[in-house]
């Protein structure tokens, strides 16, 4: 596998779910990332586009009802658009807890059938509290890549604090996501 | 866990006192009652209404308690020069008081002093082994730490002795569920419903574990247990709705080619097609044909 594998996260997207983070600041919270789904030209290009994000829930994540209720209506809701699940994000509960739990992975790995180019992204906690008050340039999360959900670089992220707060800018890809497949 | 009235009254409550409309002592003792985590509201109004000596005096001996609520919410949005200034307040009007110590023993807490907090908590016990807030105290601060398993551990050791605890097997099955031990999880929602049995969110969360646990059996009890959930909400839980289809569905996949049980479920699972269009069609009637089209998906309607 000598194929890069590019991920790019909308601006709609990262601050949906950083905003979803924040308006639960002691609960972990999860939601799916969407973009448009692969045409057969994907070969060509192998950029994964994650176009929005839907958040999901801020209790009880390890729970399936819910997921797979959510999975079924995304799909229905967005398939007419040719949008589909092509990630999952996620925060934790606890400020310095930085690794992926197990309920998590299990997410990911489902998502990662539907979808084998699925990316999960991780909040950094401590980068969030940053953008909050105004001093991260960072971007808060960490890209996690199947099978082994190695961490994955962040390239070249041009995102700006303010844009948190609800300030938009012009519609610009605010970051891209490069690694080795 | 709050019911539809006072979590209505709440709402009410909040958006007066944050639009300046007063009332704001109604709402901090609401917050108290039901003890919701609102830090943010509380430590500002609640303040507000310190600072004020007229409202302060108009209090009389609740200003204490308010004090200590304020505390609480200052600790947990980080401002601990207020909590320190409180708990110094409360602890001159009471020298050496048990309640004071846990408030000074939380502020280690806050601070991330794990050590010196452990130890005061000790202490704490010592004098009043009985004592479930310090006991409850610990747990958190094992849960705070990462170290789930003597959170649990603790737990454990506490509802051997305080088995009517609703809150503490709540908080047990919750962190059996984020570390995927269903079978536990289920066995602490079996207390709660032994214990509780007119109270939904129980049976509710119940279905859902066994849900999740999947198999069968599991799946044909959970299904029973999300109609029970529906006859006590008198079929307003939409979670409960949808989790019958689901089990519905996941049971008619598991049973493929087994004649035998057809006709079994499909009363209950068409009742819940129906009652989830009228509920969308009352309350969401843009969302209707996404919801056909996904029970049709579902293999539920034709």
């Amino acid at each position: 596998m000598g194929a890069e594998c590019r991920y790019e996260l909308s601006q709609t997207a990262y601050i949906k779910l950083a905003l979803h983070a924040l308006k639960h600041p002691s609960s972990p919270v999860n939601g799916l990332l969407l973009g448009p789904l692969q045409t057969p030209a994907f070969a060509a290009d192998p950029t994964v586009v994650v176009s929005d994000a839907v958040p999901l829930s801020h209790s009880q994540i390890g729970l399936l009802p819910s997921l797979e209720l959510a999975l079924i209506q995304v799909e229905e809701h967005f398939g007419g658009e040719g949008v589909g699940v092509v990630g999952y994000y996620h925060a934790n509960e606890r400020f310095d807890d930085a690794e992926l739990g197990s309920a998590a992975r299990k997410i990911g790995d489902h998502i990662f059938r539907y979808f084998p180019r699925a990316a999960v992204l991780l909040l950094d906690n401590r980068k969030l509290e940053e953008l909050v008050k105004g001093k991260g340039r960072d971007p808060v999360v960490q890209g996690l890549v199947e099978p082994r959900y190695l961490q994955v670089k962040l390239f070249a992220v041009m995102v700006s604090g303010e844009e948190e707060l609800g300030e938009r800018r012009a519609p610009q890809d605010v970051g891209q996501v490069l690694h080795e497949c | 866990m709050v019911g539809a009235a006072e979590e209505a009254r709440l709402r009410r409550l909040e958006s007066q006192v944050e639009n300046g409309g007063g009332g704001a002592w109604e709402y901090l003792c609401l917050v108290r009652k039901l003890k919701l985590r609102r830090s943010d509201q509380v430590l500002r109004h609640g303040l507000a209404l310190l600072n004020d000596p007229r409202a302060r005096s108009k209090l009389g001996g609740e200003e204490w308690t308010l004090y200590e609520q304020v505390a609480i919410a200052a600790m947990d949005c980080q401002k601990l020069d207020v909590a320190k200034d409180c708990i110094a307040t409360l602890s001159k009007q009471f020298p050496s008081s048990g309640r004071v110590g846990r408030l000074e023993a939380m502020m280690h807490e806050a601070r991330g002093a794990w050590a010196e907090a452990e130890r005061a908590y000790a202490l704490l016990l010592e004098n009043n082994p009985f004592d479930q807030i310090t006991q409850k105290r610990r747990v958190a601060m094992a849960k705070a730490q990462g170290n789930i398993s003597a959170a649990v551990d603790y737990l454990n050791k506490y509802l051997e002795i305080f088995m009517a605890d609703h809150d503490a097997w709540r908080e047990l099955a919750e962190i059996y569920v984020s570390l995927q031990m269903y079978k536990q999880a289920a066995f602490c929602y079996e207390e709660l419903i032994l214990a509780q049995p007119t109270v939904p969110l129980y049976h509710l969360a119940y279905a859902e574990v066994l849900y999740t646990m999947g198999g069968l059996e599991n799946l044909q009890t959970a299904k029973k247990y999300y109609a029970l959930t529906i006859e006590l909400t008198g079929g307003k839980n939409t979670r409960a709705l949808y989790g019958v289809c689901l089990c519905s569905a996941a049971i008619s996949q598991l049973t493929k080619g087994r004649n035998k049980e057809e006709k079994e479920g499909s009363e209950l699972q068409s009742l819940a097609v129906e009652a989830l269009t009228k509920d969308y069609k009352k309350r969401a009637p843009a969302k209707v044909p996404l919801l056909t089209n996904m029970l049709r998906n579902m293999k539920l309607t034709s």
